[in-house]
């Protein structure tokens, strides 16, 4: 029966025309076809099921933090109008992930704002690729100064600490070895993240430093991140 | 006569009230728990304790895994599962009101000798012996102690440090103010990353391997053998490099002459043919190279 004509009319009608509500040629079919009634079935549970998953995954913060500081530390991330973005991201940590983040980059835009942001740094690793293996050429100007996208790394860093430690009475910071701990690191990262940021102003094309102030600015993203989830596991 | 009664009959009763009198809150101390999970192939055992506690894993040759262990008090619950291979054990937080020293769970595990391993812990030791297999470890300031494992090491702490003896295979090694100390290594693949932490390469260069290994304040030490053959590239922004091997090293003669940037200092050099890659960098740091004896 499934591979009759009519069956054939069932799949096309549902690819053309959908589901909900069923297609004329489909109901005067189904009642005398078990075949069809199993495969609408079937479709049907399929489409509930999709509509119950979450219409977006969301990256935890440091995910995105840890990005854009390697593009940024590898001289990938240059754009004016990202950075820009990236400073509005205070909010973000203010409200949660889950809406303030999607105020930066709302709903499917944050897959598209991902996914272009991969494609521009993997074309702007290509053209570095190519260049590499041409001719020097001469640099003829120095380029003018741009926002830097490793620093908007640590001031939502920095926003995002403020905000922790406002989320948290005074006096409870530190409740355990392990809080004792995760504070004196932060403290260790911090000095670190100020002599490598002090060290750029005076030699803002070290790559080394910028490499090395990248991975503090990752570290210092999972390090709140860790001191945020045992504030809510504690609270 | 009377007193004597007394003392035939009371005292023994008192005697054994006193000798029982201090085991009655023992309900809400230390609790010992221990588990058998029989497997076929290759485990996987995932360990998540939330509270303070040492994680000790060796191995056997029985395939069965053997979890024991203690926990300090009742206001933490130990839960454990098994899926097929995959066993998993947890801790979870039941009075919030709970000290840390309430909060602390040992586990000890036997496990087959290939056998998959993700733990985590937030103080206390790690010890993993003798195992075969992947093995991502977390821990806040616990140190990590691993002593003859192979397959692909993932170890994560805060300021918790590493030290690996006669490990194989590949490991990735990522710390704020942790050291990393690798002795005897049989390892083609590492990367070490510690922000103020100490770094220690004791050992033999796997040719063809790679080996990147930066500390952004603290000492980076490679000892080398005159066996060894290995490129290797040595810089850093504000830091020293001390270089006490230089008899023994030649200059790159795979293309590399000099460093692409004017910002740093250091140097490039081979030793050998030159077939593994070795890494160092220190941002303030220290870069040392030493020949062993």
């Amino acid at each position: 029966m499934r591979g009759s004509p009519q069956c054939q009319d069932v799949a096309e009608a549902i690819e053309r025309e959908g589901l909900s509500p069923l297609p004329e040629t489909v109901r005067e079919h189904l009642p005398s076809c078990v075949a069809c009634q199993g495969f609408v079935a079937d479709l049907d549970s399929i489409v509930t099921a999709a509509r119950q998953f979450p219409t977006e995954v969301e990256p935890p913060a440091r995910v995105w933090i840890s990005l854009r500081a390697q593009l940024a530390a590898e001289g990938l991330l240059r754009e004016e109008g990202l950075a820009t973005e990236a400073t509005r991201g205070g909010r973000w940590w203010q409200k949660g992930w889950g809406h303030g983040f999607s105020g930066l980059l709302q709903g499917r835009a944050l897959a598209t704002a991902a996914v272009g942001l991969l494609i521009f740094a993997a074309g702007v690793a290509q053209l570095r690729h190519n260049s590499s293996i041409t001719p020097p050429q001469p640099i003829v100007k120095e380029q003018p100064q741009e926002l830097d996208p490793l620093a908007d790394s640590g001031a939502a860093l920095r926003t995002q600490e403020h905000e922790l430690r406002s989320a948290q009475p005074a006096g409870t910071l530190s409740s355990s070895p392990v809080d004792d701990s995760l504070q004196k690191d932060l403290q260790t990262l911090d000095a670190f993240i100020a002599e490598c940021e002090y060290h750029l102003k005076a030699n803002p094309h070290d790559q080394l430093a910028r490499e090395y102030l990248a991975g503090a600015y990752q570290q210092k993203a999972e390090l709140l991140a860790e001191m945020m989830d045992r504030g809510r596991s504690v609270n | 006569m009377s007193l004597r009664l007394v003392g035939r009959n009371v005292l023994p009763v008192l005697g054994a009230g006193i000798f029982l009198w201090p085991a009655a809150p023992v309900q809400a101390g230390p609790q010992h728990f221990e588990k058998h999970f029989t497997v076929k192939g290759r485990p996987v055992v995932v360990i998540q304790n939330i509270g303070n506690g040492r994680i000790e894993v060796k191995s056997w040759r029985n395939p069965e895994v053997v979890l024991t262990g203690t926990q300090a008090s009742d206001k933490i619950n130990i839960e454990s599962e098994q899926a097929g291979d995959r066993i998993g054990v947890s801790s979870s937080l039941i009075d919030a009101s709970a000290q840390p020293a309430e909060m602390q769970a040992d586990f000890e595990l036997t496990v087959p000798e290939e056998t998959e391993l993700q733990l985590k812990t937030q103080t206390g030791l790690i010890l993993v012996e003798q195992v075969m297999g992947d093995m991502t470890l977390e821990s806040v300031a616990g140190d990590v102690h691993l002593k003859e494992v192979s397959g692909y090491i993932i170890v994560t702490t805060k300021s918790g440090s590493l030290v690996c003896t006669q490990c194989a295979g590949k490991l990735n090694f990522n710390s704020i103010s942790g050291s990393a100390q690798l002795l005897q290594p049989q390892l083609s693949n590492v990367n070490l990353f510690t922000t103020s932490g100490n770094i220690l390469f004791d050992g033999d260069f796997v040719r063809t391997g790679l080996y990147t290994m930066k500390s952004g304040k603290g000492l980076v030490e490679v000892r080398f053998s005159t066996n060894d053959s290995f490129d290797l590239n040595a810089q850093t922004s504000t830091g020293t490099v001390d270089n006490q091997a230089a008899d023994f090293l030649k200059p790159d003669s795979h293309g590399l002459k000099h460093f692409a940037s004017k910002y740093t200092k250091g140097f490039i050099a081979t030793v050998g043919q030159g077939l593994a890659k070795v890494e160092l960098s220190s941002y303030s740091g220290t870069i040392r190279i030493l020949k062993r004896d």
